[in-house]
């Protein structure tokens, strides 16, 4: 079975836009507005639902699975470029190889569920990151955990099919994270939950990550 | 007509979908990040996951695990004589269990675990196969017998939770002494003899080796508390009714037992 | 051999999400009406659909059931003691944020929560090769288990709560990978699993069991 396959078929094609029907933007405010209000800690709440009309939940996707491709962009960029520089060797430079035959699936899998709408690649710099083994790790950790928490930080905001899609993605990031902490002797895991990040908080971090507009 | 807000236009959507299409082909040129203005940020989640703490420090934890298929008990980890062959129900129509002490890998990478064994003689331990048991059980609780004082007291994570005065074994039929563990408990049967309820447990008097049954000392109730302190048993401990009741809101089966 | 409760129920909680969807009645009366007074030992109160969703209800139970299972096979492994090295340290970290997870599916489900199930890790927590074996395993179990009920969740808190731990069980997996020699991301998508699916697996283990029966109503035979 092939996975891009599978979880192609599991979210938006190009120009399969939802036909906008009936007058439900009030449930798209609703949510918007519940932002950080939308339960007490420690009480289960029903909570706004997820929003089931169409067209809002599709520019959502649209929105959402933009900011995921500046995430994969910058990943993209980092590990191509790191590999370039040919500095890493031993379990850092094998990490990087099959990190980054990873990341590109992700970025030809979110850029294909874009088709037309795929924002252009920005410009990067990442400076030593890429070129000195110690910035690597730390940088690639860093940038493992944004993913992380942008992924997250957007299923919230997604229709289920999309979701599902992201969801395949996310763990993937997470292992990664893990992985490069492993190898420097990093505390792999250690909190108990993933923060998710708010897509300016996103932006931010991938600007400082080197992302250059 | 349903309208949609992305960055500051405000874009109209018609009800039909030709024209809903094209509307969305009007959204601006690419600015810093105009496409993903206007994502909600995460909502508070349902959970509120406290921090991750360490296991606290519990020097009165102990372990019994069921004897789910009949095991020989040998001298050493998978080698050795064999010592005691156990079974996997008691004589109280319960499940057999033992104490687990520690574990050990034989040659061929098998777990073996200690345990101590109800058999005579008392105090006897032996190595079981990991496999003939089942999931371990853990109890913080001790109960510990004195015969000179005749007095019964459990403690639970090394904290005294209950006490009360104890009939022994009369001289020719002497409670043992030594460590053992609560292997049973009995409950509404019929005989005020025992008084309501009683704990089996793995100790056996050495003495009335001929006993039904195998002869096991248990920790019971009493239709003479007129004799409690005192030594009046044939190895059992006896006490008043109202503590052993007590004793058993208190006392988990597979509490090691400490006679001395 | 036992079984894990919600097996034997609802296979893939499809037949319960279907009544649900149909407006006939909340899945705890479902079950109720299925199981007459049992399922209330199970954790499903029988509430009226309105009160709250029926369905996250399930959906956090059975997350809390997988944790129970995690929690409990390395809070025994520190205990045993067996461990060595990096993997006695994962072992203590893994465990107290597994242990934490516990805790807050009990404090949001409160009194429906379902109780913690009786274990039997047959060896697993006492030989380091046969540990990281398991704790792989279940890693990767739970990453596919919450993958494949996120998209089933109804309310937004609850779903933002299921991602949170979802992302921090992969990084466990990636973990033990390494800890165990393997490559801790083998593919670029992670798939997910149904309840069915993972149902199977951990009923295969027979690490859930049944509580020992230790009371009796026979007239003691002791010494006396």
């Amino acid at each position: 079975m092939n996975p891009q396959t599978e979880t192609r078929d599991a979210h938006l094609a190009p120009g399969q836009f939802p036909l906008p029907g009936g007058n439900r933007r009030s449930d798209f405010l609703k949510r918007a507005m519940v932002v950080g209000g939308a339960g007490i800690a420690g009480a289960l709440v029903a909570g706004p639902p997820r929003s089931t009309d169409a067209a809002q939940g599709s520019q959502a996707d649209l929105r959402a699975l933009n900011l995921i491709l500046m995430v994969e962009y910058t990943e993209n960029a980092f590990y191509a470029e790191a590999l370039r520089r040919s500095n890493l060797k031993g379990e850092l430079r094998d990490y990087a190889r099959s990190v980054a035959a990873q990341e590109k699936e992700h970025l030809d899998f979110v850029r294909s569920a874009l088709g037309g709408r795929a924002e252009d690649e920005p410009d990067f710099d990442f400076g030593d990151k890429t070129g000195d083994p110690d910035a690597f790790a730390a940088a690639a950790g860093d940038l493992e955990d944004l993913a992380v928490a942008a992924y997250n930080g957007q299923g919230t905001n997604v229709t289920p099919k999309t979701l599902a899609a992201a969801a395949t993605i996310v763990s993937v990031e997470a292992r990664h994270a893990a992985w490069i902490r492993s190898i420097v002797g990093e505390p792999p895991a250690p909190d108990a939950t993933d923060t998710p990040q708010s897509a300016d908080q996103v932006l931010d971090g991938l600007r400082q990550a080197g992302l250059r507009r | 007509m349903s309208s949609v807000t992305v960055g500051r236009t405000v874009i109209t959507l018609a009800a039909a979908g030709v024209l809903g299409f094209a509307a969305l082909l009007l959204w601006p040129a690419p600015e810093s990040a105009p496409r993903l203005g206007g994502l909600p940020g995460p909502p508070t989640p349902a959970l509120d996951v406290p921090a991750p703490a360490s296991l606290e420090r519990e020097p009165h934890l102990a372990m019994w695990a069921v004897v789910e298929h009949p095991a020989t008990a040998r001298e050493a980890p998978g080698a050795g004589a064999a010592v005691a062959r156990l079974r996997t129900r008691t004589p109280d129509g319960t499940d057999n269990l033992v104490l687990v002490q520690r574990r050990a890998r034989d040659g061929r990478g098998r777990v073996w675990v200690e345990a101590r064994l109800p058999v005579l003689p008392n105090g006897t331990t032996g190595w079981l196969p990991r496999g003939a048991l089942g999931g371990y059980r853990i109890v913080r609780t001790h109960l510990v017998v004195d015969l000179t004082r005749r007095t019964a007291t459990l403690t639970r994570r090394g904290r005294r939770v209950f006490g009360a005065r104890v009939g022994v074994g009369l001289p020719q039929w002497p409670t043992p002494r030594g460590r053992f563990y609560i292997r049973s408990k009995l409950v509404r049967y019929r005989s005020s003899f025992y008084g309501p309820l009683a704990f089996g447990t793995s100790a056996r008097s050495a003495v009335l080796t001929d006993w039904p049954d195998g002869g096991f000392v248990g920790v019971h109730g009493t239709d003479r508390p007129d004799l409690i302190p005192g030594p009046i048993s044939h190895g059992c401990i006896r006490m008043r009714n109202s503590d052993i009741v007590r004793l058993g809101r208190l006392m988990p089966v597979g509490t090691p037992l400490t006679i001395r | 051999m036992h079984e894990l409760s919600f097996d034997r129920l609802d296979v893939d909680g499809a037949l319960a999400d279907a009544a649900e969807r149909a407006g006939v009645m909340s899945r705890g009366t479902f079950l109720a009406g299925a199981l007459g007074g049992t399922a209330a030992l199970l954790g499903f109160a029988a509430e009226p659909a309105a009160a709250q969703s029926a369905r996250d209800v399930s959906i956090l139970n059975y997350a809390l059931t997988l944790e129970y299972l995690q929690a409990s096979f390395y809070t025994e492994a520190e205990r045993m003691k067996a461990l060595r090295g990096r993997a006695a340290e994962a072992a203590e970290v893994v465990g107290a944020v597994e242990r934490a997870h516990v805790k807050a599916f009990r404090d949001v489900l409160g009194g429906k929560a379902v109780g913690r199930p009786s274990f039997d890790f047959q060896g697993t927590t006492e030989d380091q090769n046969a540990f990281l074996k398991t704790a792989v395993a279940f890693e990767d179990l739970a990453v596919e288990a919450y993958k494949g009920q996120a998209p089933r969740l109804q309310a937004n808190s609850a779903l933002a709560a299921a991602l949170a731990i979802h992302s921090v069980e992969a990084r466990h997996a990636a973990w033990m990978r390494y800890l165990f020699g393997v490559e801790p991301a083998t593919r670029a998508f992670d798939q997910p699993r149904s309840k069915q699916q993972i149902t199977r697996v951990v009923n295969s283990t027979n690490f859930i069991t049944g509580s020992p029966s230790t009371e009796g109503r026979r007239t003691p035979s002791y010494t006396g």
